[in-house]
């Protein structure tokens, strides 16, 4: 792609003659230096899983926020520039907070994608009315996990050039390529939330640099009944703990 | 009171101070200046100042008629004698003004317009008689929402967008019904009566708005009971002219808009057995 | 020496403004019994003491399963529907077709009216349905959106008329020793005409027709009689 740079990644919102927007196309580079996210949608709740990069000792890890409550029954995880999440969020709680004001009902998984989506389309010129916010496309791709009465447990990968698909498993971020390949030969329909929070915590392992525990990994989930929670450190530890036990025991079933 | 032509009608300087004509210009000088407050309130409509009286309107077999008179009366004063307020939008559409006549005028160039803009090459619309109805009760609404009525009653009537005669009323205030037979003003107390009667005696079912439940109606009937209608206004409502127009509408034929009519074998023998009210005459 | 205009000028201003609201009479009544609701309304539109239309309906399928009537100034009535119709066409727009459950449309209807708080809506709205249950469902409104959902509810001109009658009637007021239990369709039907046949007698803006909305599961019906013209 670099390759073929032209004057035409200088404007946000003009195509290149082979009908490309190079800032859009490089906001989703973006999101490839971004820390591993992965998410997992099982019968039972959806599970989230992101690596935290813990740069220096002297780091607080627990001020990397990279999964976040958007309500109580839907959660986020999310790579890229992650300020730019910040105000995506908000978008987000306002809109959540909003249907349930104007309903009196929980907003559906998919009509809030959607709807962080439309923000994520207005870096272009403000159309009649509406005005234009931003300068840029957001550098940011999220993994959007909720569950409503109506589609139960669901999973949405929404990216800056305003698309969103929903997935049974996705993983963005930079070790996605590796991860998404694992997710696609591990993932069946049977998997309980169990069975994805080790399958999540073992790609990361295969995917991160750093060695993987408690510090750099966090998991959350979002389940009918107890809704979006955040791991604690100790359960993530636990889990780590487990899929470790499970490791030993497949090499001593080798060997 | 100051009785120097050119300064009649206003309060004398040496009483009452010089008068301040920005208060008589407020208004000229909120509309160029709309950023800013003007010093003195901006002041809408209060009261319909030229009025036309009623519009009556009915249904028959396949077709509405509807009548109103020519008189613009200025308060009690029968200031205008020719204004036509049977507006023909279309050969499907008629709306028939009451109210003030320079509403009217607005309603007029509303329609016009309307009819410009939806009649270009690439557009074409054809408004049916409830599009027209649904599009004034919309204007009349919002106008009465600004506090700022155009002060008028209507009777839209003609062939709707089910290919069935149509006929409803809008008002000022955006209340909108229908009815085999509708009137504005003085006519509701006037000829609404002989009209239901008429259409009581048909066996009209008001519930049905099919052209079957009418098939007992013919024009010529119902055209004459429109007639006996403005005959009846003329004889009772004070602000009413024996000028007026009838227009017809209907399935086979189209739209019919007859001007000029008089009313007709009326008998004003009842005059000279009527006592009192100044005529010289005391008992 | 006082003038004309010294006499103007002492006397209080005369009020003379626009009335934006009038009074288009007519009433309505919504009862719930256990897998259905109805809402019924008298068609007679009135101002003062002119009857306008014999045959104007007020009472509405909205969609949805979803009957509504917003009763009192018919203009802001008529308004307040169509609103409503194009605020649930931006919900199935928004939502993926997904059906608007009865709690929903009472929470939007209420913000409709709040939203004009200051210059109001002169109704007294009520709607009619079926919950996410299935049972039947009543909601009532005030001019400016405070609600309720309730087993009955009768609205506009002879409101006061019919509600202590349905008090007695289907909540069993002042019955001792009567339990509570749901009516059936034919017992709330019989009830509704009497309630209009009987405001029909006492209020002069009440009568000409009476048009029954009923919601099932199946979906909704429409029942018309006639009540007298006088």
């Amino acid at each position: 792609m670099f390759l073929t740079r032209s004057e035409y990644d200088r404007g946000v919102s003009t195509f290149s003659p082979e009908g490309r927007l190079f800032q859009v196309e490089y906001s989703l580079q973006a999101i490839k230096l971004g820390s591993t996210a992965i998410g997992i949608a099982t019968s039972e709740g959806v599970i989230l899983g992101v690596e935290k990069r813990v740069t220096s000792p002297l780091l607080e890890s627990s001020s990397i926020e990279k999964i976040v409550e958007i309500d109580n029954h839907i959660g986020c995880a999310m790579s890229g520039l992650t300020a730019d999440a910040r105000s995506m969020i908000d978008h987000a709680r306002v809109a959540s907070l909003n249907h349930n004001l104007y309903y009196d009902e929980k907003i559906q998984v998919e009509t809030l994608t959607q709807s962080v989506c439309d923000l994520a389309l207005r870096f272009g010129e403000g159309v009649d009315g509406e005005e234009r916010l931003m300068s840029r496309p957001f550098g940011v791709a999220l993994l959007i996990a909720g569950y409503d009465d109506i589609n139960g447990p669901q999973l949405y990968h929404a990216d800056p050039s305003g698309t969103f698909y929903r997935y049974d498993a996705k993983a963005i971020g930079a070790g996605s390529e590796g991860a998404q390949a694992e997710l696609n030969n591990e993932y069946h329909k049977s998997l309980t939330l169990k069975d994805a929070e080790l399958l999540i915590l073992k790609i990361l392992k295969q995917v991160m640099e750093e060695k993987l525990d408690s510090n750099n990994a966090q998991l959350a989930s979002v389940t009918k009944d107890e809704g979006f929670r955040i791991y604690s450190d100790e359960e993530t530890g636990k889990i780590i703990q487990e899929l470790k036990d499970q490791e030993d025991d497949d090499i001593a079933e080798a060997s | 009171m100051d009785h120097d032509p050119f300064r009649w009608g206003r309060p004398r300087d040496d009483i009452y101070g010089k008068y301040d004509y920005s208060i008589a210009n407020s208004e000229h000088y909120f509309q160029e200046h709309k950023d800013k407050y003007s010093e003195f309130p901006r002041m809408n409509t209060q009261e319909p100042i030229v009025t036309g009286t009623s519009v009556i309107g009915i249904k028959f077999e396949d077709g509405i008629i509807m009548a109103a008179d020519n008189l613009g009366s200025y308060g009690s004063l029968s200031r205008f004698t020719d204004i036509e307020r049977l507006i023909e939008f279309n050969d499907k559409t008629v709306v028939g003004i009451s109210g003030d006549i320079s509403d009217l005028q607005k309603i007029e160039r509303l329609l016009e317009e309307l009819k410009i803009e939806s009649s270009y090459d690439d557009v074409n619309i054809e408004f049916q008689a409830d599009n027209i109805h649904k599009y004034l009760r919309n204007v009349l609404y919002s106008r009465r929402n600004k506090m700022d009525p155009l002060w008028n009653s209507l009777i839209v009537g003609g062939i709707g967008s089910d290919n069935e005669p149509f006929l409803k009323y809008v008002d000022l205030l955006g209340v909108e019904y229908a009815s085999p037979a509708l009137s504005t003003g003085f006519g509701n107390y006037l000829a609404i009566p002989i009209l239901r009667k008429f259409l009581e005696e048909k066996g009209i079912d008001e519930t049905k708005t099919d052209s079957d439940n009418f098939r007992n109606i013919k024009e010529e009937e119902a055209r004459k009971c429109v007639l006996e209608c403005m005959k009846v206004l003329f004889y009772r409502d004070a602000r009413s002219l024996n000028k007026f127009s009838i227009v017809t509408i209907s399935k086979k034929n189209g739209i019919k808009l007859e001007k000029n009519l008089k009313i007709e074998d009326m008998s004003w023998e009842f005059a000279k057995d009527i006592k009192g009210y100044g005529n010289g005459q005391r008992y | 020496m006082s003038s004309d205009y010294s006499n103007i000028k002492d006397s209080a201003p005369i009020e003379h403004r626009f009335n934006p609201y009038s009074d288009n009479g007519g009433t309505i009544l919504g009862i719930a019994g256990e897998d259905f609701a109805v809402l019924a309304g008298d068609t007679r539109h009135t101002t003062g003491y002119s009857i306008n239309s014999r045959y104007e309906p007020k009472v509405f399928d909205v969609g949805d399963n979803i009957i509504m009537s917003a009763n009192g100034f018919s203009a802001d009535g008529n308004s307040l529907i169509t609103n409503f119709k194009t605020n649930l066409q931006w919900y199935h727009f928004n939502n993926n077709e997904e059906k608007l459950k009865i709690s929903s449309a009472a929470r939007l209807i209420q913000h409709l009216l709040y939203g004009k708080r200051f210059f109001p809506y002169y109704v007294h709205t009520i709607i009619a349905g079926l919950d996410e249950n299935g049972k039947g469902a009543v909601y009532s409104f005030d001019p400016v959106g405070s609600y309720e959902r309730e087993q009955c509810r009768a609205g506009g001109a002879a409101a006061s008329l019919i509600m202590p009658f349905l008090d007695n009637q289907v909540n069993f007021k002042n019955q001792a020793n009567q339990p509570l239990r749901y009516l059936s369709l034919n017992e709330v039907l019989s009830l509704v005409k009497d309630a209009f046949s009987s405001a029909t007698e006492r209020h002069i803006h009440v009568g000409d027709y009476l048009e029954i909305l009923i919601v099932t599961k199946e979906g909704v019906r429409t029942e018309l009689y006639p009540l007298k013209r006088d």
